[in-house]
């Protein structure tokens, strides 16, 4: 367990109180005792009633919960954001060329820098993407970095996350509930707005437009049905944006190009943001078993006349062993040193640093190579024996299929819990748009884990949001 | 040599469906060792299809029709004018980087009987040619049967292949037709066993489909062969069933991972295997 | 909009409506059971509403008797019937949810809170005066549903297919509640168009909540020959197969001049209208009430299918 208290994001360590967060605290303050539960009780009718759940793996079908929302609001000044922004932007711009190397020539396998193998053996390699050359090069829309903080300057990414990342309805939601809840307090603060990010991403996806495309194209969102865990996030975006929200059975493809079923016959669609996994995409050329599919859309789509955003085969550059190699690929492709920190990652495919890993399980974190949501996961300093035992089993099974890190001591944020407020762990998702330019939306998705001393933020196990402040000058 | 080739196929969507889907790898692109002359597939929809090159380079057509028949027809003619280079592809403009071709696929898992020999011999600069050509052979012997000679597979494949032929092939397991009573493995499997073996020693080996011409009065068959990478002369093409290095007599349709990545049609609503109604391939003058 | 968004509106309407039509009917049956002198009639209102409701099949194979918890559970909380309240709710938010973005928060959010707070009810809670509590609340879902719809959502063609769905259900509940006195209670009582029951003829104009307005229209009491004219062809009256057919013809007029043309979904609201227009109650009589009930169900439901092919449901 690491040795040093977590970076608490409101207190210096002498006990006073941070700049970002001094007006915050006067606030805090001047709040009658019962307040702040109030509140937080108005925030959970505010969000049942608006519906905006998400279902949970493993239950029964149709059970929704809600994600806990906290009141307390999380600041980020002007100054960090704009360091970590620029982080960001680098790192997306970069992977975005790696993906596109990697579909063509493949020059950073053949200049050694990122094992071939690695790569090509990988199963979130697409074969069938080779060549394909996607409007404006780009390959990765819509990203969601995965930061956390362990210092005043010090932020290491987790995941880059540039399938599908989900939540961004939770960053426009919580904002707006909190302008309901606590009005006063945008008065003291200059917030930056986050209301914008449908209409960017509307803009985004109108850049990436296929080059045949005639008058303003017709964009969509594609969901996999009601039941899926995110449906609520799709159809709220869909809606934000004005696009239709279609599940596959609403596509199909005629003459090489996609259309939609409406009540006046087919219209043609441009753009789809697709959140259906590669695999169920086109049961023409991936499972011949998906149900949630539309054939033919990927040839449609390598025939240059649909984009999909994301474009298939995206993971193999948020593979959590390509997540090693990121400041290798940063300094391949820009020739600038990576901005944002990695997490050291121990390759367990290696005898020494898996015989280190064996040994240190107790203050490590175990992560399954494949694995998403906090799921096959393994949280040393919080694990119990059996834990620990069963994992060393399944390294020493198959080395190649877990990464291992350190266990990050996740910074703090004050947070309204039973006892009054206390501070717990948070991380951040702030997500970021790519199209005919690279805009990020200041603030993102704060998680925090309501348990005291967990670092588990995951909405599956028990973590809860925040609503995510960035001050402007 | 100028080969025409005539295939008939039919796809069995069924009936009352609403819509069908195909994704056909049926058309054959000029290279180092064959000039397509000429070549049309009639289907319905075919006039509207889409058309583009795959992945792995190939012409690929996406058909689609409103409310198709139970039945559905699809006729491909051309004819090709190929070039014997002894198997040499070369390393053609624009191709699919080699390394691709190391990926393991589920069917081209290597079969220990033939990669056990190899897992030691020198397989780099001057060496890789003749270990490809020993493989070639051993394939031969391990899917065939070791009573079976190379050649003698030759002479009965071209004996029994039919000028023009009605039955039902697998589109993912193409064979050199047979009437023997024992009959010998599709072609795909010796394919296979070959790239498995390939891909496990780290040479880039890939799957081709296409039809071969087997003697002058034209015998025909649908046919599969591999290419294996050799760093001097780049692809090089094997017919681990015939036992000897394709020549003027095969026609290359498509590559690709394996017999999956290379189906001449594929469908929604799906169906197995497209019936070969006609298919000729034959020496024209 | 999607073919599917207008399917989802359409049903979307049709449940809600049908919830309120579930809870009426029960209604119906329930009080006239608490009310029946003779011996074994109890079961026999509940069974002769079940009926109407096309829910009596079903009983049966699950239940021995019918009495008001068994009928009550059928009715109002069992998912296995799909006519149950329960199962009309579900279904209703189900597709709701699946067509979110087409409608306005209020209308979403009352269905929302429905669904929530009808999913927390425990069905054994429900007993004694709880009960007529409950069938006031659903009808209270509805019309917050209604208010919503007629209150917030935009006059386009999703509005104009949730009207249909609405007065489609409306239409064919009201047929199925005439039917159920003629075609159940009055053969083996005196000849049909008599007025021998006043208390059933109550129940009737009840589940229609007719029962007060009647008084107003006809200054009389209770005749069979004023209760069908009342509920079949009075403009006045708001569950009045008349009165459904007007609105379905008005929004599908709404729908021509946002399409621009005229479909087979038009040709079979005409034949509807036709039935209704052409015959005068003496003419309903003389045709047989019940054969008259049938054929207008019929062509309801012709029409629904029609609409369904016309504008892409699937």
């Amino acid at each position: 367990m690491s040795q040093t208290p977590p970076f608490d994001e409101m207190h210096n360590a002498d006990g006073t109180i941070r700049e970002p967060y001094l007006i915050l605290e006067e606030w805090l303050k001047e709040q009658p005792p019962q307040a702040l539960s109030l509140m937080s009780a108005d925030a959970e009718s505010l969000f049942r009633r608006l519906g905006i759940t998400f279902a949970v793996y493993g239950s029964n079908e149709g059970t929704e919960k809600l994600i806990p929302f906290d009141i307390i609001p999380r600041i980020i000044s002007a100054m960090e954001w704009r360091r970590l922004s620029k982080g960001i932007e680098q790192r997306v711009r970069a992977l975005n060329a790696f993906l596109y190397d990697i579909y063509h020539r493949q020059e950073i396998l053949k200049a050694g820098r990122v094992p071939e193998k690695l790569i090509l053996n990988n199963s979130a390699f697409c074969p069938e993407m080779m060549g394909l050359d996607p409007t404006r090069g780009v390959y990765s829309h819509i990203i969601g970095v995965d930061i956390v903080r362990v210092g005043p300057d010090d932020f290491y990414v987790l995941e880059d996350n540039l399938r599908t990342p989900s939540g961004v309805s939770y960053m426009l939601e919580n904002r707006e509930a909190m302008l309901q809840l606590a009005p006063e307090l945008f008065q003291r603060f200059k917030v930056a707005p986050v209301d914008s990010y449908p209409e960017t991403l509307r803009r985004t996806m109108e850049s990436v437009a296929p080059e045949n495309t005639k008058g303003a194209p017709n964009l969509v969102v594609l969901t996999p049905g009601i039941y899926n865990s995110a449906y609520f996030e799709h159809s709220f975006l869909a809606d934000q944006m004005g696009a239709e929200l279609c599940e596959g059975q609403d596509l199909f493809v005629e003459d090489g190009m996609v259309y939609m079923r409406t009540t006046t016959g087919p219209e043609r669609v441009h753009v789809i943001y697709r959140r259906i996994d590669d695999d169920f995409l086109d049961p023409l050329t991936f499972r011949p078993d998906s149900m949630l599919g539309v054939p033919g859309l990927f040839d449609a789509y390598r025939a240059g006349n649909v984009t999909l955003v994301n474009a298939p085969g995206t993971g193999i550059a948020d593979d959590k062993a390509v997540y090693t190699y990121v400041p290798e690929i940063i300094e391949f492709y820009l020739g600038e040193k990576a901005l944002l920190k990695n997490v050291p990652t121990y390759n367990c495919t290696n005898d020494e640093e898996r015989a280190y890993v064996l040994d240190h399980l107790e203050e490590l974190v175990v992560k399954e190579v494949h694995g998403s949501g906090g799921y096959g996961m393994l949280v040393g300093p919080a694990s119990t024996k059996q834990m620990r035992e069963e994992f060393r089993k399944k390294i020493l099974a198959r080395p190649d299929n877990y990464i291992v890190q350190p266990t990050l001591a996740l910074s703090t944020c004050p947070t309204f819990v039973e006892k009054g407020i206390a501070p717990r762990h948070v991380d951040l998702r702030p997500y970021v748009l790519v199209g005919d330019d690279v805009r990020i939306t200041p603030g993102g998705l704060t998680r925090v884990a309501l348990k005291k001393g967990s670092l588990v933020v995951n909405s599956s196990q028990g973590g809860g949001t925040k609503d995510t402040w960035v001050l402007e000058d | 040599m100028k080969i025409a080739i005539r295939h008939d196929l039919s796809l069995v969507l069924g009936p009352g469906v609403q819509r069908g889907v195909e994704h056909l790898l049926l058309t054959p692109q000029s290279g180092p060792t064959q000039n397509v002359l000429g070549w049309t597939i009639e289907m319905p929809g075919i006039e509207t299809a889409a058309t583009f090159i795959d992945g792995f380079g190939n012409r690929a057509h996406l058909v689609s029709q409103v409310k198709p028949e139970a039945e559905l027809l699809i006729a491909v003619s051309g004819t090709i004018e190929t070039i014997d280079r002894n198997g040499v592809i070369g390393k053609p403009w624009g191709d699919t980087p080699p390394a691709l071709y190391r990926r393991p696929t589920a069917e081209t898992k290597p079969i220990g009987a033939i990669t056990s020999k190899f897992r030691t011999a020198p397989r780099t600069g001057a060496d890789r040619i003749p270990l490809l050509h020993a493989l070639m052979t051993r394939v031969a012997e391990v899917i065939g049967g070791p009573e079976e000679a190379p050649a003698q597979a030759q002479s009965q494949t071209g004996d029994d292949a039919t000028h023009s032929q009605s039955q039902s092939q697998s589109q993912s397991a193409p064979e050199a037709s047979t009437t023997e009573a024992a009959p010998r493995p599709p072609a795909s499997a010796y394919a296979h066993a070959f790239i498995g073996t390939a891909r496990a020693l780290e040479i880039p080996a890939r799957y081709v489909s296409g039809y071969l011409a087997l003697a002058e009065d034209g015998a025909t068959a649908l046919h599969a062969w591999v290419e294996a990478w050799d760093d001097g002369l780049g692809w090089i093409a094997f017919d681990p069933m015939l036992g000897y290095c394709p020549t003027d007599r095969h026609v290359r349709i498509a590559v690709g991972l394996d017999a999956a990545s290379t189906p001449m049609v594929r469908s929604v609503p799906v169906v197995s295997s497209p019936e070969n109604r006609e298919l000729s391939v034959s020496v024209a003058q | 909009m999607l073919g599917r968004t207008a399917q989802n509106l359409f049903w979307l309407s049709r449940y809600i409506e049908r919830a309120e039509n579930m809870s009426r009917m029960f209604e119906v049956g329930y009080r006239m059971s608490l009310t029946s002198r003779r011996e074994g009639g109890a079961s026999e209102h509940l069974i002769s509403m079940m009926q109407a409701a096309e829910a009596l099949e079903s009983f049966e194979l699950k239940h021995k008797q019918a009495d008001v918890q068994s009928v009550a559970n059928y009715m109002l909380f069992d998912e296995e019937n799909p006519s149950s309240v329960k199962s009309c709710l579900l279904a209703a938010r189900t597709n709701a949810r699946s067509v979110r973005t087409a409608l306005t928060t209020d209308m979403w959010e009352a269905i929302n809170a429905a669904w929530l707070e009808f999913a927390a009810i425990r069905p054994r809670d429900v007993k004694g005066s709880k009960i007529q509590e409950l069938l006031g609340w659903i009808k209270q879902v509805s019309y917050t549903y209604r208010g919503a719809l007629l209150s917030t959502f935009l006059r386009d063609e999703g509005y104009a297919f949730s009207q249909i769905g609405n007065f489609v259900e409306r239409a064919d509940n009201t047929a199925r509640i005439l039917d159920m006195k003629y075609y159940v209670l009055l053969p083996r009582a005196t000849v049909v168009g008599g007025d021998v029951d006043i208390q059933q003829w109550t129940m009737i104009l009840r589940a229609a909540s007719a029962h007060r307005s009647y008084r107003h229209v006809y200054h009389d009491r209770y005749k069979a020959w004023n209760i069908a004219d009342y509920l079949i062809l009075r403009q006045e009256m708001p569950r009045s197969l008349a009165f459904c057919v007007s609105w379905i013809n008005r929004t599908l007029d709404m729908l021509e001049d946002i399409y621009g043309e005229r479909t087979a979904g038009h040709a079979a609201a005409d034949a509807v209208t036709e039935l209704i227009d052409g015959n005068g109650v003496d003419r309903i009589f003389e045709y047989g009430l019940h054969d008259f009930l049938t054929e207008f169900i019929n062509r309801n439901n012709r029409m629904t299918d029609a609409l369904a092919e016309s504008y892409n449901f699937y």
